[in-house]
């Protein structure tokens, strides 16, 4: 989409929302509303306030810009309905987490949930959700046991960690031919887990791993950490002598400690997943360091294609700052609850909308969304990249690099 | 004041004037309050925050709310004397009836009647809110009030206690990776969790309340970071930082009744409910008790009340395990409503807030703490349902943090304050006393 | 031992944490001395030193790369810009939440807790005006080994970190001991009430003891964004360790809080290498304990008058 559509698209889509505002003001008062269509909100539940709150801003206006996008006609056509945003804070916490679900579910208008964005905050809401029948599609809450609880409403745009860390370990083991590895965890649940999958699978192939959990710095997660502890770990590392070292966790922390290791001067590879999959990380390690280090996912990237360029432009003059973690995803899993939504019609309800997205096939910006029955993402091949003269490119599926 | 001009002697004469440096700080702090109410910067426009609040025609409606309070502020001190007339008038049956026993107890049964109806007719985002965000922070508030209202001591890790409950439920009742001997229903895991969390208080409270309170202060902070950082590390007990998922709720089956709290909040409010009401009665005794008498004199005094037999150390560890046993329980509470406990949650700045629950609300008074902290956890689920003046969730801990300090500029002594307490920052505030054991053997500040 | 193998290079990097903490830490100890309180909002004088130096620097580099004497040059100018950041806001601190409490004599829980308050509203305005992500601070100068001693590899970002440590560190001490300001400053933590019968102005001491401690303070946000990038919330953890390691050399002291510091960073590091990286503050705050217990005076006392 460019400007002009942008500028005309954005008073048309206002203009609209307005209408249909009425329409359903007139619905209510006992009129019959012709021609106008039903309105229905896509919330989104995640950290607005609070240490995380970027995390979730990151997110909440992905998905606002979905949704301002699908009014406008942009990204969907003809859709049967006009669409509201509703934001619930829920701090990333798993105590504040069911208030702001109840407040979402008992807005009637809601079909669909983006989010929880963290995976504690899901443990503790989608009861609440399940009950009320309500779909939830989560951009980011990685925690494997999310799937195993029968919640048939849960649905996860991120592949769970036990996808991505077999993968990598196959990779490092068999392509690069290495037999120590140093693997390091920041903490969280999802670098956690993430790293315990890796170690499963290395050491199944015969590799030894030494590990080190190094919680993230203050600077990248607020209040949940140590100061520059990256200086004693990196010298742990080097005097192992492993030639790879594999970084679960997200790139702020990722490239503190890829400086940190390059000016002690480590020479061996370094790896590291989707959460330090972004732009972020090259221009924070800088280029000299960033260059060589792996990084995998369990989607494409379409980082240089076209529709990314627009989405990262249209982003930042909606939030105000640039796409960072999680966006993509967000906007991704906005989008797939609409295509779901226009499969079922005008009239949607939320029962009907889970069964849909049960079914849904959406091609989005990080991979093709489709779900398996317990939720996770189907197809979890996890691609690699690599960081070359400063900007990151694909190498491929790992099933087929490593042949 | 380095910034006195030399010249102009009314310009001098204005900037040393009570009145105009009054009227100065009114302004100020009504453009304060547009920069925190205005819109926001980013790191490549830094400025653009300030400029969008301060050059902007809203400012006016700051300044002049800022002049406003000022007018405020001079009329009332012209005319003290009668405006502390009118209040007394005002106030004056609620203070001659609120002593008699009768009476108050007249206004608590109404109060209780309040809390038992009034939940049932709301919607289920309240009740949730009613118990995940207000119940629970009510009885972690009573106890804290305890330690730092009743005893004067400054307990910065309190929310550690609350870990510790929240896993002891999640251990007796078989949630945790390692298995305890027999499973119990959360009932009968209520003492057990409680005993936990108090002896944690008692052997964190044994060695390190011979310190000075500063000291206190700075062992409980780092307390409270190593009880999350063991939680989070270690993996094969606690359930690492995945958190412990399938703490089952609270149920009943006895003689032939089955009944589960289940999901909804209602039925958890009433059973939380009861239990604030029963710790409030033994508060309020313990408060009038032996006890309590030792814990104002150490709170007053810490000098005087050793040196007249008081057993200092002994009280003190005694309030810093009550406190520690309540916060246990609101914890093993929370962990089976929301069937999940992790340690992300544990955070300092939790124990912080409960901290400024206590002091909103009035330290050392059971009503205080109790109103404090419905009325602070309230705003801001209100001011998400109803945003006033372009509030943002965002921004919720900046308006918290300017209360915390005009709270302490112009009434330390809390919203509801214990006539106690007041008398002690009074008495204080003339070099008399201390009115917190956090002083030790220095005296007042300078 | 578990740590020998790697002993000199854990020196070396606990010694760069270790002189951040000792210049946070001094803000901490002078406030201490003067006043008796624990300066809670000092976390967040470290943080506007942070940014004030990340806004000035990354005017003045922009996209350049410098070396020689420009990286001398805008390291001085970050150092002096953080400096001022965190004297400001120490500053107005004072001003705002310490001395309306203090002319009314009230009780030292409310000069903590409107130091708790002041924090919170600090650092979340600052998320709010400039930006909640963390912001790179351009670098003066490349990094990477510069020499080794004892088979350690010292980078050059140590070697920043311990001259301009070093040198305000010294500055300070001197300062205190030697001039007026310092008199003032050791009357007042003597004796309050006998220094202002001499005529000593007992608020413009408690000031300048305030931007004494937030330049240092502004210096070390400084030093630390260098390598770590800025970010609102980047105060917290930071000045926690720093004020255990005031604490452990004696509160009140300011070679105390020099010594606390070094000790702190090096044993932490050397306490990774014998546990997890995760289990540092556990170790940092298990010192703590220990020290309080054993010698709740800290390693060289208390008094500011008495050991400066």
């Amino acid at each position: 989409m460019n400007r002009i559509t942008l500028r005309l698209g954005a008073p048309i889509a206002a203009a609209a929302m307005a209408l249909a505002g009425v329409g359903t003001a007139q619905a209510a008062s006992g009129s019959v509303a012709r021609a106008s269509k039903p309105t229905y909100t896509i919330a989104y539940e995640g950290p607005l306030s609070g240490g995380n709150a970027q995390l979730g801003l990151n997110m909440k206006f992905a998905v606002q810009l979905a949704i301002n996008q699908a009014n406008s006609g942009t990204t969907f056509k003809k859709l049967p309905f006009k669409l509201k945003f509703l934001a619930e804070d829920d701090q990333g916490s798993a105590t504040q987490s069911p208030a702001a679900a109840q407040a979402v579910i008992n807005n009637s208008s809601v079909v669909a949930v983006v989010g929880p964005a963290f995976s504690g905050a899901t443990k503790a809401a989608e009861p609440l959700y399940h009950a009320a029948n309500l779909p939830t599609v989560s951009p980011s809450a990685t925690a494997p046991a999310l799937a195993t609880q029968g919640w048939n409403n849960f649905f996860r745009v991120v592949a769970d960690d036990n996808a991505q860390g077999p993968g990598d370990a196959t990779y490092v083991v068999k392509k690069l031919g290495a037999k120590k590895i140093y693997t390091v965890d920041d903490a969280s649940a999802y670098a956690v887990g993430l790293v315990q999958a890796f170690a499963k699978k290395a050491q199944q192939l015969g590799a030894t791993v030494t590990h080190q959990e190094a919680p993230g710095t203050t600077q990248c997660q607020a209040g949940t950490g140590n100061v520059q502890q990256y200086g004693a770990l990196a010298t742990e590392i080097k005097s192992s002598g492993a030639p790879v070292t594999f970084y679960a966790g997200y790139y702020c922390d990722f490239a503190l400690l890829a400086k940190a290791l390059r000016a002690d001067g480590y020479n061996g590879r370094l790896m590291s997943d989707d959460g330090s999959l972004d732009p972020h990380y090259v221009s924070e390690a800088g280029a000299s360091v960033a260059n060589g280090t792996l990084l995998s996912c369990a989607c494409t990237n379409l980082g240089s294609s076209k529709t990314d360029t627009t989405f990262s432009s249209q982003f930042k003059k909606l939030a105000g700052f640039a796409v960072g973690t999680y966006s993509a995803e967000a906007y991704d899993a906005t989008n797939t609850i609409i295509k779901a939504m226009a499969k079922v019609g005008s009239n949607v309800k939320r029962s009907a909308l889970v069964t849909a997205l049960h079914k849904v096939v959406y091609t989005g910006l990080t991979k093709t969304v489709h779900f398996q029955p317990n939720g996770n993402i189907a197809g979890s091949t996890v691609y690699l990249y690599q960081v070359k003269n400063g900007s990151i490119v694909e190498l491929g599926p790992v099933s087929k690099l490593v042949g | 004041m380095t910034a006195a001009p030399r010249r102009g002697s009314a310009l001098r004469r204005l900037w040393t004037s009570e009145d105009a440096r009054r009227g100065f700080a009114c302004v100020v702090g009504g453009l304060v309050l547009a920069v925190m109410t205005g819109p926001e910067g980013s790191s490549t426009a830094p400025t653009s925050g300030f400029t969008g609040s301060l050059f902007h025609a809203r400012v006016i409606g700051f300044i002049v709310f800022g002049l406003v309070l000022w007018g405020l502020i001079t009329v009332r001190r012209r005319y003290a004397t009668q405006v502390r007339a009118f209040s007394d008038k005002v106030t004056a049956a609620p203070r001659r009836l609120l002593p008699d026993k009768r009476v108050r107890a007249v206004v608590y049964l109404a109060v209780l009647a309040f809390a038992i109806a009034y939940p049932a007719t709301l919607n289920s985002f309240w009740q949730e809110v009613l118990v995940d965000q207000i119940g629970v922070y009510v009885l972690l508030a009573i106890g804290l009030n305890v330690v730092v209202g009743y005893a004067g001591l400054l307990d910065l890790g309190y929310i550690a206690f609350f870990a510790i409950g929240a896993y002891s439920a999640a251990y007796w009742t078989g949630a945790l990776p390692i298995h305890p001997p027999f499973h119990l229903n959360p009932f009968y895991a209520i003492p057990l969790a409680i005993i936990a969390a108090m002896l944690a208080g008692v052997v964190l409270g044994a060695p390190t309340l011979r310190l000075r309170g500063d000291y206190l202060a700075i062992v409980t902070l780092g307390f409270g970071e190593i009880i999350q950082i063991v939680a989070t590390n270690l993996q094969g007990v606690t359930g690492g930082a995945q958190g412990v998922i399938g703490i089952p709720h609270f149920s009943i089956h006895l003689l032939g009744i089955h009944y589960d709290w289940g999901i909804n909040s209602l039925p958890y409010y009433y059973l939380l409910l009861g239990f604030v009401v029963l710790v409030l009665f033994g508060f309020h005794f313990l408060e009038n008790s032996r006890v309590g008498r030792a814990w104002v004199a150490i709170r007053e005094d810490e000098v005087a009340a050793e040196s007249s037999g008081i057993n200092v150390l002994k009280y003190k560890v005694m309030a810093f395990a009550i406190g520690a046993s309540t916060s246990g329980f609101a914890g093993m509470l929370e962990a089976s409503k929301i069937s999940f406990v992790e340690p992300a949650d544990l955070t300092v700045q939790l124990s912080i807030l409960i901290l400024v629950l206590v002091i909103f609300g009035g330290m050392g008074s059971l009503p205080g703490a109790v109103v404090g902290a419905a009325v602070l956890q309230w705003l801001p689920q209100y001011l998400r349902v109803h945003p006033l003046l372009g509030f943002q969730q965002q921004d919720i801990y900046i308006y918290l943090g300017a209360l915390l300090v005009v709270m302490m500029i112009f009434r330390p002594e809390g919203i509801i304050p214990s006539r106690r307490r007041k008398r002690e920052i009074g008495l204080a505030e003339h070099g008399v006393g201390h009115a917190d054991a956090l002083s030790g053997q220095s005296g007042p500040v300078a | 031992m578990c740590f020998t193998q790697n002993f000199w290079n854990l020196v070396v990097s606990g010694l760069a944490d270790g002189f951040l903490y000792a210049l946070i830490a001094i803000g901490y100890t002078l406030v201490y001395g003067v006043l008796q309180l624990i300066n809670f909002a000092h976390s967040e004088v470290f943080m506007s030193g942070g940014f004030a130096s990340y806004f000035i620097l990354n005017a003045a580099i922009g996209t350049s790369q410098p070396h020689g004497i420009g990286s001398l040059a805008f390291l001085a100018l970050g150092t002096v810009g953080g400096g001022l950041g965190g004297a400001l806001v120490a500053f107005l601190l004072e001003r705002v939440a310490y001395r309306p409490l203090r002319r009314r004599n009230a009780p030292r829980l409310a000069f903590l807790i409107s130091a708790i308050g002041a924090s919170y509203f600090i650092y979340n305005i600052a998320g709010k005006e400039f930006g909640r992500n963390a912001l790179e601070i351009p670098s003066p100068f490349t990094n990477g080994p510069v020499f080794s001693i004892f088979g350690a590899t010292v980078q050059t970002y140590y070697v920043v970190i311990a001259v301009s440590a070093v040198i305000m560190l010294v500055l300070v001490d001197r300062v205190v001991a030697m001039t007026r300001l310092g008199k003032g400053i050791r009357a007042v933590a003597q004796d309050a009430e006998t220094a202002s019968l001499m005529g000593v102005n007992i608020d413009r001491v408690i000031s300048q003891t305030f931007i004494i401690g937030g330049i240092l303070g502004g210096a070390a946000g400084f030093l630390f964004g260098l390598n770590a990038g800025v970010v609102y919330t980047m105060g917290f953890t930071p000045a926690l360790k720093a004020f255990t390691a005031a604490v452990l050399g004696g509160i009140g002291n300011i070679r105390g809080a020099m010594i606390g510091g070094l000790l702190l960073g090096i044993v932490e590091n050397l306490g990774v290498a014998c546990t997890q990286a995760s289990w540092r503050d556990v170790v940092a705050f298990g010192i703590l304990v220990l020290v309080l217990l054993v010698r709740p005076t800290g390693i060289l006392g208390e008094q500011l008058g008495r050991a400066a």
